[in-house]
């Protein structure tokens, strides 16, 4: 499985703003990521890592100053593709991405990625159906104004727009921010269902780690535009005190482990869901009550 | 692109031009103006030169942001110099022949005199007005100085505060249109091809949801003014009261005799100014 | 007398629609702390613009500091006394620099110049923003907007500060930021401070949490109170902080926790001594 193509690879990729000048970032510096396909990778980092510019460049919305951008093995620059073709097989949802909600209906709100693309209308029409499925909109909705919408229906429609150009690779820049846990499990899980539907490969940017232990199977931490932790939730998780030490939040209960490994308790601290930790405190005692 | 746009930008400093009482200076830039456009003669050109030169230097203002607002200009700033060197018929041979194209003394004059006065104006009224004056300030100087229309009921305050406001989310604007157009890129918008027609209907996905957003926005925004209890211009009163000090008018009074002197000079030519050396030295 | 009184509050948009506030009897006593939790749509923000006064109440009444909010001739006493910090940073700072922004509420109640300059430069050191008194508020990180929005409301001197969802679209440096400045403001200068939000975290550090559901009040009390009732807040659709479901689940299963621990240091304090107790 890991000799097998990536969905997507940075290879020695950087990102200069202001190039030639004294305001000269470097918002990425050399990173080097794989994105095997059909995991879901977390992204996380403060503002300002270069989160939000390593999104732009999987769609080939930001060009790289230096290295490649590859969409299974393939350089997104090389000319080989037309940027459209890109851009609908690389879905790039940006943080509240609502506002580019325009069109009349929902549903041809939704249609717009695929008309973009060409399709014939009843593809676009299926595809449309099949998106406002895995987004939870009902036909009804489908029918109204994408402006009488609340906040989590409009959510819902503008990331139903990007699913319905049924994208191999999703990249999404929080999209449950500022929702309540059930409309964040609502999305988070949609957007599940499809990667597990389509075989898409997820990169997921999220400040909330509780979202990212639930919701990926690997972790991209990025600082000041370097990557600074990635692997596995578990190998990530092992290394908690790390994460800790560097500024990146770490979920609740993980925060409980290190603790807890502190005072000798507990020795792994690669716990990041309610279950497991069940599971580790119930050893705990009783371990503590045969001894 | 959008990114490039420096208008309406304050940067915060603390040179003469920053301290100066915004009223004033707005009265030099309608001064300036005139200069800018009235001068014609050598000796008139140069001391607008001049001019400009010292209000750039005392604006203390980076090169290079300079630069960066003049940059959008250079197209306008070639174009208008081509048309006068191409287009202006002078008397005599014409220095360059080829073809149907005649070049003129009075051509070349006449473009390099354009391209100084456009420049000379750009550069004028940013150090003046947008670089070194905070839009509040600006938008409390034009209620000043138009106030005695509030006699004739007309809404000064609420004029300015509409400025101020509008100044204000200039930036914010341009950032969220350049996001709508990143995010309908990534719907595979296409914005660079098709012909005119085309082109402008590609807009609408951008064009609605800006507005939608701006519509919001101004009703988030009242809700939170009407929360600090604002209510018009009535009774307001301002942490920055405008005050002219002594060296403002001093300022001004220069600015007027730069302007007097500007528009004697251009009634005098090189060649009177060089007769009257002769008699003054001999 | 309570400093915010609400009397059989009823409340919708319009004549048609379903009232958003059903039949609401709420007190909130000066110097008080208290969350206002509940999903979205819930009714929660349009309680807070209630509270203060921005919406006359439909039916019943609303009394800040005993002066009825219904009362027109009185809204601006209304205003003066109850602040509002909003949830978009951008669309609540009025002025380009920093210290013209605070100075908008004082400048509206036509104070004398001098008097304007002591609240902003108080105003800012009070949420930390001193050093940027002449920079530009669209420079800022939106957790320093929201600070500057804080002071502006610091500065027209009002007894009580409600903050609607004035967190949700920071990052957690900016939330961090903001919760600070709330609980600084409460503990230290006796603010009234009404916090509208859906994080756990934050309803956890206030001395009172009130939970409503589609218009009602659903639960009220201290936050260990609201937070060791873990199913009916899951029927409600909020989730409880990760910790406090993790000791609520081993509770019932037999394990002898206590219940409302909403905090790691807490909850490793209560494992370590089940853990010894189980070494005996």
């Amino acid at each position: 499985m890991s000799q097998s193509i990536p969905a997507l690879e940075f290879s020695k990729v950087s990102v200069v703003y202001g190039d030639k000048t004294s305001f000269e970032v470097r918002a990425l510096d050399g990173i080097n990521v794989k994105f095997p396909e059909s995991s879901v990778t977390g992204i996380i980092g403060h503002t300002g890592s270069g989160k939000s510019t390593l999104a732009m460049l999987t769609n080939g919305l930001l060009k790289p100053t230096e290295g490649q951008v590859l969409l299974f093995g393939e350089d997104i620059w090389s000319k080989k593709h037309s940027m459209k073709e890109i851009r609908s097989r690389v879905g790039l949802v940006f943080q509240y991405p609502e506002y580019q909600l325009f069109d009349e209906t929902v549903e041809a709100d939704i249609a717009f990625g695929p008309k973009n693309i060409g399709l014939d209308p009843e593809e676009i029409n299926k595809r449309v159906m099949t998106a406002a499925d895995f987004c939870g909109l009902s036909e009804k909705e489908l029918k109204r104004s994408p402006f009488e919408l609340s906040g989590g229906q409009k959510r819902r429609a503008a990331i139903a727009g990007v699913l319905a150009m049924q994208p191999k690779v999703l990249v999404l820049d929080e999209p449950a921010a500022g929702l309540d846990p059930k409309g964040r499990e609502e999305i988070l899980g949609g957007l599940d269902e499809y990667r597990r539907a389509y075989g898409a490969t997820l990169l997921l940017i999220s400040h909330s780690m509780e979202d990212i232990a639930k919701y990926t199977d690997r972790i991209l931490a990025l600082k000041n535009g370097k990557v600074c932790l990635q692997g596995t939730l578990d190998e990530v998780f092992a290394k908690a005190e790390l994460m800790f030490d560097a500024k990146l939040d770490v979920p609740q209960i993980t925060k409980l482990f290190i603790e807890l490994k502190k005072r000798s308790i507990c020795a792994s601290t690669d716990v990041y869901t309610v279950e497991r930790a069940k599971q580790m405190v119930e050893t705990v005692i009783r371990e503590a009550k045969n001894a | 692109m959008l990114k490039d746009i420096t208008f309406g930008q304050y940067y915060p400093g603390d040179s003469i031009l920053h301290r100066a009482d915004a009223r004033i200076k707005i009265i030099i830039l309608i001064e300036y103006m005139i200069i800018a456009l009235a001068a014609r003669s050598l000796l008139a050109v140069a001391v607008s030169v001049a001019f400009t030169v010292f209000l750039v230097v005392a604006s203390k203002i980076k090169p290079g942001l300079l630069l960066k607002s003049v940059k959008p200009l250079i197209f306008v700033l070639i174009f208008t110099a081509a048309i006068n060197l191409f287009f202006t018929a002078g008397e005599g041979d014409p220095v360059v022949h080829w073809n149907f194209i005649n070049i003129y003394r009075e051509g070349i004059v006449n473009a390099l005199l354009m391209a100084v006065r456009l420049l000379s104006l750009v550069l004028g009224s940013s150090v003046l007005l947008s670089f070194t004056t905070t839009p509040l300030d600006l938008t409390d100087a034009i209620e000043s100085l138009l106030s005695p229309l509030k006699k004739l009921k007309v809404p000064v305050h609420e004029f300015a505060m509409m400025m101020s406001i509008a100044l204000k989310f200039i930036p914010t604007l341009i950032e969220e249109t350049n996001k709508i157009i990143s995010a309908q890129k990534a719907r595979c918008a296409d914005f660079d091809s098709g012909n005119i027609f085309r082109r402008v209907k590609a807009l609408i996905p951008v064009l609605i949801p800006l507005f939608v957003s701006a519509v919001k926005r101004a009703e988030e925004l009242a809700d939170a003014m009407e929360c600090r209890c604002y209510h018009g211009g009535e009774g307001r009163t301002r942490l920055k009261e405008l005050k002219s000090r002594p060296g403002d008018y001093v300022f001004l009074l220069c600015a007027t005799a730069i302007t007097a002197g500007v528009i004697l000079l251009n009634s005098i030519t090189t060649q009177e100014v060089f007769d009257f050396c002769k008699t003054l030295f001999s | 007398m309570a400093f915010i009184e609400l009397r059989d509050l009823w409340f919708s948009y319009s004549p048609e629609s379903e009232p958003v506030i059903k039949n609401i009897n709420l007190d909130i006593e000066k110097g008080s702390y208290t969350a206002i939790l509940g999903h979205n749509g819930c009714g929660k923000s349009t309680l807070a613009k209630l509270a203060c006064g921005i919406i006359p109440p439909g039916k019943g009444k609303v009394f800040v500091d005993g002066i009825d909010t219904a009362d027109e001739s009185r809204a601006f006493d209304v205003r003066k006394k109850c602040g509002m910090v909003f949830q978009n940073p951008d669309n609540q700072l009025v002025a380009s620099i920093v210290e013209e922004d605070v100075a908008f509420a004082p400048e509206n109640l036509g104070l004398p110049r001098k008097e304007i300059r002591k609240r902003v430069d108080e105003a800012l050191a009070t949420v930390d923003m001193s050093a940027y008194a002449k920079h530009a508020t669209n420079k800022l990180s939106g957790g320093q907007k929201q600070r500057v929005a804080i002071a502006g409301m610091l500065a027209m001197g009002p007894e009580c500060i409600v903050f609607d969802e004035a967190t949700a679209m920071l990052d957690p440096a900016g939330r961090k930021e903001i919760a600070e400045a709330m609980k600084r403001l409460n503990s230290e200068i006796g603010m009234t401070v009404i916090t509208i939000t859906h994080y756990m975290s934050e309803a956890v550090e206030a001395g009172r949490v009130i939970v409503m559901n589609d218009g009602e009040i659903a639960a009220d009390g201290t936050p260990e109170e609201i937070f060791s009732q873990v199913e009916k807040l899951r029927s409600i659709s909020l989730a409880v902080p990760q910790v406090t479901e993790l000791m609520y689940e081993l509770e019932r299963d037999g394990y002898g926790f206590p219940r409302g621990i909403l905090h790691a240091m807490d909850a490793a304090d209560a494992i370590e001594s089940a853990v010894r107790e189980a070494r005996r």
